[in-house]
């Protein structure tokens, strides 16, 4: 945090020292670009204090849940020790390894709807909406809500308006970490209708370095709008690494073997309502798909 | 003296340095030829900096004394310079006097990125040649590193940020550069720097999704909105069997009274598989008219109507035998007893949607009973059942029910054409209709 404070105070200096040599009125916001310490804290909105608390002040104490809490965990942690004797992952080996097609997320009741977490800009301060509910026929979820890119009056930002789903980080017993296992497959097959909108899907995985973190794979999701269904298969080898939003140079395909979550975003700029039915989302073997990755992996901004 | 003819004729030009040949005239009768030597030689090791800034030609002086100096902000440039008309001439007119007022170009960064503010203004932000003109500010050759070192430490970092910040812009709204922009980016910050790595950045992402749409959407959109109509219906109805069909035009009629009433354009669309799906409906099972449902195309949103019946429950479903006849070569249905294995299962393990039959669409500028009515009536010339089914209208009335805050008008500034009843791009619940709604959408079928 020090860090931060220090270095944020030199860009300001600088461009103050510039502004004397020309005599000019500061007619723009002066540019300064937050310099990223190494260690990256949770994200503070811009313009909010920081909290001073404590990591064990956070916590409360409740007796009925922490029983409820109780029963669930052991329950989750005996079906884990029988899965184990079914077969790997809780599947008959044959299975596990002949499977085609797998339906991972299914809108069948509202706690499926539990799975989901929905974020829009007014994190940051911004006027996006969005929101999620059960379609009209309990077979799909219907997420719905208004696009604004006015961005927040805090100094800071310059460009806002985006509104995002992403699903909820699956968790074993005790809240251990779970991750999806798609090793054996290489398409992601989607079945949703949306308003002609463009979308994009976002994947991310398990990683070995606290940096890498926000590092997430993405594709775009063009919708055609209209009442007809519209299923859509995409390719783990097009997904391109991205981190914090921006693309990065050295692009290597998605390791399939640990993915923590998938997400949809929504930012073209285009205010107003939108709308996004999803039916299910699975994952297929396509054998005609061949490729391993579409992008260049060779380094093609070499340093000097 | 041959080195001092020589001399004359290297030092002729420069202007200030009539006094110094003189003097150097003075010295070459006295002193030796090496002093003569190195006191030319320090004129020609001057820095080349310096020798671009030379001092400027007398009429720049003049016109400096005319004008008043002054503290002008960037910005307030743009605004005296075009006070009305704010066109790409003018701004290519306000960078040019900001070009020419100062050879040196002080305050440029700070000029440009009050140039990028204002483009949206102007109209001039998706521009190239303007890009490519505003890039031209940077003075040349000056920010470009010239050893290792400079090149380690960010080499003017501020007019870097400044050339990058540019490139965002023109990224921001989708323009690909060209190589014009690579080469005044090369000659202003080097190849290096980061301006021209961006500039990489771009020229490799963008080609690579630039054609990734399926349903491509042109960038200039039909003004008019009968073409404008056709076209997204012909998006939406995902056959390209389906023919569009123009019920009628925009005109404006007289009425009796002699009001002046405008009547909006319907246009429908309907494919020969709609049709024989509606042929083949019960006549005692309504059909519906739903809508209006959104559709977005790049930044306007259009709405359409559709006809559909709710699925027919599994009691009353005929099922239609395959005419062994319809294909001679080979068997459309085959009786066989065969297991599928793990490894052939192509289907996904989920329950298949049935929202019901669609049987047409419709757009129209006016949403109301009276203009799709007109646009039922048209659609029974082609399938005489629209004449025995009773149709019910479920267009959206009153605001969404979920949100709980009865604000259903304020969302809708964007919207092209007024509508009479309240938009609300989910599909509503007219309050009159007891029974459940079922869903209102049929699955994608053979295409």
């Amino acid at each position: 945090m020090l860090l931060q404070k220090i270095t944020r105070l030199r860009p300001v200096r600088l461009l103050s020292s510039i502004h004397q040599q020309q005599l000019l009125l500061p007619s723009t916001t002066a540019l300064s670009v937050p310099r990223r310490s190494v260690i990256q804290n949770e994200y503070r909105r811009p313009g909010q204090p920081r909290e001073n608390k404590f990591p064990w002040q956070k916590i409360n104490f409740d007796f009925s849940k922490g029983l409820q809490g109780i029963k669930k965990h052991f329950a989750l942690l005996k079906k884990e020790f029988l899965a184990r004797w079914v077969g790997p992952q809780g599947k008959p080996i044959l299975e596990h390894m002949l499977e085609q097609n797998r339906v991972i997320w299914e809108f069948r009741g509202p706690e499926s709807l539990e799975q989901w977490t929905l974020s829009s800009d007014q994190e940051i301060g911004g006027q996006s909406e969005i929101y999620l509910k059960l379609g009209k026929n309990t077979n799909t979820c219907f997420l719905y809500g208004t696009l604004s890119s006015v961005p927040p009056r805090d100094g800071e930002t310059r460009y806002s308006g985006y509104c995002t789903m992403r699903s909820k980080q699956p968790l074993a017993s005790f809240d251990r970490k779970e991750h999806y296992d798609w090793t054996s497959f290489n398409t992601l097959h989607l079945r949703v209708r949306g308003d002609g909108r463009p979308w994009m899907i976002n994947l991310a995985a398990e990683m070995y370095f606290s940096h890498q973190k926000d590092d997430i794979y993405s594709y775009f999701l063009y919708t055609r709008g209209g009442p007809y269904w519209q299923e859509v298969k995409i390719p783990f080898s097009k997904f391109f690494l991205s981190h914090r939003g921006r693309i990065q140079d050295d692009q290597h395909p998605v390791w399939l073997d640990k993915v923590n979550t998938i997400g949809f975003t929504l930012g073209d700029k285009a205010d107003g309502p939108f709308q996004l039915e999803i039916d299910f989302i699975g994952v297929c073997k396509d054998y005609a798909h061949t490729e391993e990755f579409a992008y260049e992996v060779y380094k093609r901004n070499p340093e000097v | 003296m041959n080195s001092t003819r020589c001399l004359l004729l290297l030092l002729g030009r420069s202007g200030r340095s009539a006094v110094q040949h003189a003097a150097l005239l003075q010295s070459a009768s006295s002193s030796q030829p090496s002093v003569l030597q190195s006191k030319v030689l320090r004129h020609f090791h001057g820095s080349s900096a310096c020798a671009k800034n030379r001092p400027v030609p007398g009429q720049f002086n003049e016109d400096d004394k005319k004008r008043d100096r002054s503290l002008v902000a960037h910005e307030d440039l743009f605004e005296q310079l075009a006070k009305d008309v704010k066109t790409k001439a003018t701004f290519n007119k306000v960078i040019e006097v900001f070009t020419k007022r100062d050879i040196r170009r002080r305050g440029h960064v700070e000029f440009i990125y009050a140039a990028l503010k204002k483009m949206p203004e102007f109209g001039v932000e998706r521009d190239l040649a303007v890009y490519n003109k505003l890039l031209d500010v940077f003075p040349k050759e000056v920010f470009v590193p010239r050893n290792f070192i400079q090149r380690m430490f960010n080499h003017y970092p501020r007019q870097q940020e400044c050339g990058v910040q540019v490139l965002e812009q023109m990224e921001n709204y989708g323009i690909m550069p060209n190589v014009e922009t690579k080469v005044l980016l090369v000659q202003i910050f080097g190849e290096k720097g980061h301006p021209v790595r961006k500039y990489q950045r771009l020229m490799y992402w963008f080609p690579k999704f630039k054609n990734i749409n399926p349903f491509p959407v042109p960038k200039q959109l039909p003004e008019d909105p009968v073409d404008l109509a056709r076209f997204s219906l012909t998006r939406i109805a995902n056959d390209l069997d389906a023919k569009v069909t123009v019920y009628q035009l925009p005109h404006t009629d007289v009425t009796e009274s002699g009001a002046e009433i405008t009547l909006p354009h319907i246009i429908g669309i309907q494919s020969p598989s709609q049709m024989e799906l509606l042929a083949k409906h019960n006549p005692n099972r309504p059909v519906f008219v739903e809508g209006p449902f959104p559709l977005w195309l790049r930044k306007t949103c259009v709405y359409y109507y559709i006809l559909r019946a709710d699925p027919t429950p599994p009691e009353e479903k005929v099922e239609e035998l395959y005419d062994p006849e319809r294909c001679l070569d080979y068997p459309l249905q085959l009786d066989l007893d065969l297991d599928r294995d793990f490894g052939d299962e192509e289907s996904f393990d989920v329950e298949d949607l049935d929202e019901g039959p669609v049987f047409a669409m419709c757009m129209t500028s006016q949403g109301d009973q009276a203009t799709l009515n007109q646009w039922i009536s048209g659609l029974q010339e082609n399938n005489p059942i629209l004449g025995q089914v009773p149709t019910l209208f479920r267009l959206d009335s009153g605001p969404r029910e979920l949100q709980g805050v009865a604000d259903g008008e304020s969302h809708h500034s964007y919207q092209p054409h007024p509508e009479t009843q309240g938009q609300e791009p989910e599909p509503g619940e007219e309050a009159e209709v007891i029974v459940e709604e079922e869903p209102r959408r049929s699955q994608g079928t053979k295409q």
